[in-house]
């Protein structure tokens, strides 16, 4: 696969990212279309290693998305995997239905709980300490919110992974500058995130995260990082995608109205929803 | 095993008894890890010495601990965690109830120093609520034991069979309660320690103690009352107790626990739960207590539940 098809995977993302959420009109479409690119990049770009069908493989790399309110920014991408039938999508936070707002362990191909924020840096050392542990190659992928770094326990964990040198554990900070009340720089500086992580001994990458020519340029650090484990804050839009909805902090829990809905459509290319 | 650190004859403290369960365990289990918050014990030495790989020191970081716990229970490993018991159960709590009880994840917590065994380190290391908090989580077991052989008992069990549960282990030395058979019961949840006609007492942990001694005064004013040691307060054993209470007029619970939530409320709703009625006596810790410097039999003193306290607190029910 190019450049040109991750892209195209993205706004396949994007579309059945609406389509889900839409059905029921309960969601976070801003905080998962920010992160869109991070996923493909993981999952479909060969950075990540995950079988096709076997969400259990020993040897799988652990994905976690810790901003656990866009954890269903997977569930496509593991439908699409064949971790589960396709038609739970349909079913997404019905009753008997396997897919909730939130990520739930018991999910193919979610790894462990998130919702409640900053639980994964500390998870995700767990998971590289035991394959340190176990002598396992797989590697640790922890997708965290800028805002989630406000947590004290990310910093914890920061902390412990850079003692114990786990070069096998990256985090992908989502950095979209905003959280549920507006710009993270107006509301409580978060800073120069990158200085932060490399001064708790982290190799560390700045990138767009947007484009994935330099979100697999910062992936190639990987495994080059002479013992430490790997932040890559990746710049992006929240809402990504859609004009209205991008940079925009009122977004995070809102729906469209007709109007806005067929703005949106048009914008990803997508025929009108028929209403359930 | 160790079967010396039993048959010897000065107690132990538990926390050492636990921590060489555990060392001798992890000896043939290379999966077992033990992670400290910068707690430590003159048994985690050989820990630390002999089982480099199997030892981790999470710094004075109890919320990465648990989280750390978690991604390694994920990948098949036997987790034991160790901290002072303020800062493994409230200090984490958001951790341990977010992650280990959402997953129900095989996590041990080892808590030191329950209830008022940091007297003189007072309110912030007081664990007056442990037990409400502790219980009140999803698919927890939580544990007390009261002695070095039933705290060696419980640890043998959650290495065997590892599961989410908090153990509340006392800082300081206990006398010895059981002598080689509280393996037997422990099932059972509880231990009837001594059976009485007239009233019971139910404890766990330290009071338990508390409880005896309260029994051999009472006794020698001709009332007899029976001692509970109630080591397994989740899950409880609704019924066994309901049977053994079934044999007493009423009952008075001690402990070092603000009563709203915490020990005798298991109890009492255990009870209620049985459609077992009697008159009960509570002594534990009031709301509105104020921190007080003393050691922790003078604390008990202070608060209203030392033996002088269960006593009369018996009597006045014989009597009322």
């Amino acid at each position: 696969m190019k450049i040109n098809d991750f892209e195209e995977k993205a706004l396949w993302l994007r579309r059945e990212l609406w389509k889900m959420v839409m059905r029921q009109r309960k969601g976070h479409i801003p905080s998962y279309y920010s992160c869109v690119e991070i996923i493909v990049a993981l999952y479909y770009a060969g950075v990540a290693r995950v079988v096709k069908g076997l969400p259990d493989d020993p040897n799988r790399d652990r994905i976690i998305v810790s901003k656990g309110h866009a954890a269903a920014v997977q569930y496509p991408v593991l439908a699409d995997l064949e971790f589960f039938d396709r038609g739970e999508l349909e079913r997404y936070t019905q009753p008997g239905g396997l897919l909730g707002m939130y990520a739930d362990f018991r999910i193919p191909g979610i790894e462990g709980i998130s919702g409640s924020l900053g639980h994964g840096v500390g998870m995700g050392s767990g998971f590289a300490l035991a394959a340190k542990k176990n002598n396992k190659n797989y590697r640790t992928f922890v997708v965290l919110g800028d805002g989630e770094c406000y947590e004290g326990s990310v910093w914890e964990g920061a902390m412990f992974a850079a003692h114990h040198k786990l070069d096998n554990l990256v985090v992908i900070v989502d950095r979209n500058e905003l959280s549920i009340l507006g710009k993270t720089e107006e509301l409580l500086s978060l800073g120069n995130l990158e200085a932060k992580w490399r001064s708790f001994g982290w190799e560390t990458r700045s990138v767009n995260g947007h484009s994935f020519e330099e979100l697999l340029d910062a992936f190639s650090l990987l495994g080059r990082t002479r013992g430490k484990p790997l932040s890559i804050i990746a710049n992006t839009v929240k809402g990504k995608g859609i004009s209205f909805m991008e940079g925009r902090a009122e977004w995070h829990n809102k729906m469209p109205d007709d109007e806005q809905m067929a703005t949106a459509l048009e914008e990803l290319g997508l025929k009108p929803l028929v209403e359930a | 095993m160790d079967t010396n650190s039993i048959s010897a004859n000065k107690p132990k403290l538990m926390r050492d008894t636990v921590i060489d369960t555990i060392c001798d365990a992890a000896e043939i289990d290379k999966d077992i890890i033990f992670i400290t918050a910068d707690l430590g014990a003159a048994s985690l030495d050989r820990f630390r010495r002999d089982l480099p790989d199997q030892f981790i020191h999470a710094g004075i970081s109890e919320q990465n601990m648990v989280d750390l716990a978690s991604g390694l229970a994920l990948s098949g490993k036997k987790v034991f965690l160790y901290a002072m018991a303020p800062f493994i159960t409230a200090r984490c709590y958001e951790q341990i109830k977010s992650v280990l009880a959402s997953m129900n994840l095989p996590v041990t917590l080892l808590a030191v120093g329950v209830g008022l065994g940091y007297d003189h380190a007072t309110l912030t290391h007081f664990t007056t609520e442990d037990v409400a908090c502790m219980r009140s989580l999803n698919g927890i077991e939580v544990l007390s034991p009261s002695d070095e052989e039933s705290a060696t008992a419980i640890t043998t069990e959650a290495i065997k069979n590892p599961a989410f549960r908090y153990i509340r282990l006392e800082r300081q030395k206990q006398e010895r309660l059981y002598h080689g058979h509280f393996s037997t019961v422990l099932g059972q949840g509880f231990v009837h320690l001594v059976k009485g006609s007239d009233l019971a007492i139910i404890a766990c942990g330290y009071m338990v103690h508390k409880a005896l001694g309260a029994q051999k005064i009472l006794e020698e004013r001709g009332v007899s009352a029976g001692v509970i040691d109630l080591f397994r307060i989740k899950p409880i054993n609704a019924k066994g107790l309901a049977e053994t209470l079934s044999q007493y007029a009423y009952l008075v619970t001690v402990e070092e626990q603000i009563l709203e939530g915490g020990f005798s409320s298991a109890v009492l709703e255990a009870l209620a739960d049985q459609n077992v009625m009697m008159p009960v006596k509570r002594l534990g810790i009031r709301d509105g207590f104020n921190v007080l410097n003393g050691d922790r039999d003078q604390l008990h003193e202070l608060y209203g539940i030392d033996m002088p306290k269960i006593v009369d607190a018996a009597l006045s029910l014989k009597e009322a």
